[in-house]
């Protein structure tokens, strides 16, 4: 008994102690011969997730010592991370403020994508929204000043009296905010209706709301195995051009219309944004050297991944920042 | 080989019997320490906003827009409250039933199978109430809502304006099932505290069980109870995730159990993040927090003084 205790339990303890700070120990350092080794954190946008995770795994192909941690948690969380120095990089979906910049907040736009209304595919007016789209002053009604209240004065079919039930996002996120911003410049806090939080939730809720409208992600709105809006769901045209129809280029099928139409300028910016990795100061070591990655031969996986690649000024533009 | 001490010296063992009960003070008073501690950083950090209005305003204004320098808290405040006592009123009565069915009148067997079941519904993590409550609760609480509505929708309490059961309602039953646990858990000790001989002197002058239970066996255990609601409210009053998945996060003020709601702790959860670019809206939330803890210690330092008074009452 003595002898499990002196020779065994300490040193177990002393191990389980230990263990989980060596992970920490050996982190970014750049070896000389220019294999890159370490952890890179990552936290924030759910609009940023599926591209990060698709640039880390391309990324480790070529620098197998490099370890990836990453979790989304909203817009919001990643700026806040990145500030305190929890993470390394912090996915940001919304611009950037100047408030932030003060603090810290150091950042550079990766790629693009937009944010797409969505309703449920038993919508009572549905064939009118996907024939007509909608105007942005009926969004407006919709969403900020609540004067418009039924399906039916969406289609201008007062007969029809079904309710609109209005979602929006309660966790302070870069997609909530960019949509508001699309309506007439206000902020999340200014859109009405009830607030689901995250991402797959407010899908979640409008899929199984037949009356329900929200707003999501290119990434969350399209289905990633069909490349069609979320079975159940329906991706609302945006009839920018206000002819009251939605023009054949303003219709989204599927997912690659979708990035097409935002990468063309189609679609209106806001929703569509620059996505920002944002870091506490100027990067160094792996974290730049990863983000300059993600600049030059990450871009090619942007389209496949449903994103929008940046534009050679954009891009330029960026590589200079973190140069 | 072992040598034997000595025996300590009178003053050896007394210096260690000091030792011992300073240091047991100290580690007793620790909780206290660190409960003043939360509280003054949360005064610190809310100072700025709490310098520039008075807390009457903050308390009492029902608008919420950070970025236009408002800073209502009056609804979530109200949310709270609201999410509490409903959830409290449809967990108590079924709790106090099942503890009573479990210690008064189920078999051992049933009873040693109920009991660890019941520990176990403590033991489930809040998201995963949370995602119960989206999945089943909230499309439960929209299908009846409009029914309940047009039946008693005269009375404001139940009317139902709010058609897609993200609801005060909602947030309620899936705070009682979580709750439920803790209150069952200190009902059915305090019954089982009480004394057999209670029972069968009542049985023996020809009381049935039931009045049994009503006469004999709760008015001894109604501070125990007590105790017990009290702490399933505490929970309630702080429970965060479950509640923001399903109530709806809107910053107005609830009339009805079918309106949704925002209380505190969600406030804090869904923007703490968002602090950095709005001014003061790091100090509004952290005074969110304090509000939190206020009405939390209010509650607590109540119900003790309630308990003692109950207490008093049933000895004297």
């Amino acid at each position: 008994m003595d002898k499990i205790y002196r020779f065994g339990l300490i040193p177990l303890l002393v191990f389980v102690l230990i263990f989980p700070f060596s992970a920490c120990s050996q982190k970014s350092s750049t070896q000389p011969t220019g294999q890159l080794e370490g952890t890179i954190t990552i936290s924030g946008a759910f609009a940023l997730y599926p591209m990060m995770q698709r640039w880390a795994e391309e990324f480790q192909k070529s620098n197998p010592n490099v370890e990836f941690d990453i979790s989304a948690g909203g817009a919001g969380k990643g700026m806040a991370d990145a500030i305190a120095g929890a993470v390394d990089i912090g996915m940001v979906s919304r611009d950037v403020s100047a408030e932030e910049e003060a603090q810290g907040a150091y950042w550079v736009a990766v790629t693009k994508d937009a944010v797409f209304p969505t309703v449920n595919a038993q919508n009572p007016v549905l064939q009118f929204l996907l024939t007509n789209g909608i105007k942005k002053d009926v969004f407006i009604g919709i969403y900020i000043t609540g004067e418009i209240k039924t399906w039916g004065q969406v289609a201008s079919q007062p007969e029809i009296t079904d309710e609109i039930h209005v979602y929006t996002r309660s966790d302070s996120c870069g997609a909530a905010d960019v949509w508001a911003k699309y309506l007439d410049n206000k902020k999340q806090e200014n859109l009405l209706g009830i607030g689901v939080s995250g991402d797959p939730g407010l899908l979640d809720a409008v899929l199984k709301d037949p009356l329900g409208i929200g707003y999501n992600n290119l990434n969350y709105a399209f289905d990633t195995t069909t490349g069609k809006a979320v079975a159940g769901t329906a991706v609302i045209p945006i009839d920018e051009n206000e002819n009251g129809q939605a023009d054949p280029n303003e219709v989204i099928d599927n997912k690659a219309e979708a990035v097409d139409i935002v990468a063309n300028g189609i679609y209106p910016s806001p929703p569509a944004r620059l996505l920002n990795l944002v870091t506490k100061g100027k990067p160094s070591g792996l974290t730049q050297a990863f983000i300059q990655w993600i600049l030059t031969d990450g871009q090619q996986y942007c389209a496949e991944a449903g994103y929008v690649a940046l534009t050679q000024e954009q891009q330029e533009a960026s590589l200079q920042k973190i140069r | 080989m072992q040598v034997r001490r000595p025996a300590s010296s009178l003053g050896v063992r007394r210096r260690r019997e000091r030792t011992a009960r300073g240091s047991f003070f100290i580690l007793a008073a620790l909780p206290l320490f660190l409960a003043m501690a939360i509280l003054l950083a949360l005064l610190f950090r809310s100072w700025p906003i709490l310098k520039t209005r008075p807390l009457w305003n903050l308390l009492t204004d029902k608008i919420w827009l950070p970025s236009q320098d408002q800073f209502g808290f009056y609804p979530f405040i109200a949310g709270t409250l609201w999410v509490t006592v409903v959830a409290m009123i449809l967990a108590v009565p079924p709790c106090l039933l099942t503890a009573i069915y479990l210690v008064e009148y189920a078999r051992p067997r049933l009873r040693a199978f109920m009991k660890p079941l019941l520990d176990l519904l403590a033991a489930i993590p809040s998201v995963v109430y949370g995602v119960w409550g989206m999945l089943t609760i909230v499309p439960l609480v929209q299908a009846i809502g409009p029914g309940v509505g047009k039946l008693l929708g005269f009375i404001p309490l139940f009317s139902s304006e709010n058609p897609t059961g993200f609801s005060i309602l909602a947030g309620s039953i899936v705070l009682a099932v979580m709750v439920a646990p803790f209150i069952i858990a200190v009902t059915y000790e305090v019954l089982h505290a009480v004394p057999d001989g209670y029972r069968e002197a009542s049985l023996a002058v020809g009381a049935t069980k039931w009045q049994t239970v009503k006469y004999a066996v709760l008015p001894k255990t109604l501070t125990g109870i007590t105790a017990g609601v009290v702490l399933g409210a505490s929970r309630a009053l702080g429970e965060t995730m479950a509640v923001l998945m399903v109530v709806g996060n809107v910053p107005k003020v609830p009339s009805s159990i079918f309106d949704p709601a925002y209380p505190l702790p969600a406030l804090i959860a869904n923007n703490y993040g968002e602090m950095l670019s709005i001014p003061l809206y790091d100090a509004a939330l952290l005074t969110a927090a304090l509000i939190l803890l206020v009405i939390v210690l209010a509650f607590n330092i109540l119900s003790t003084l309630l308990l003692r008074r109950i207490a008093m009452r049933a000895k004297g």
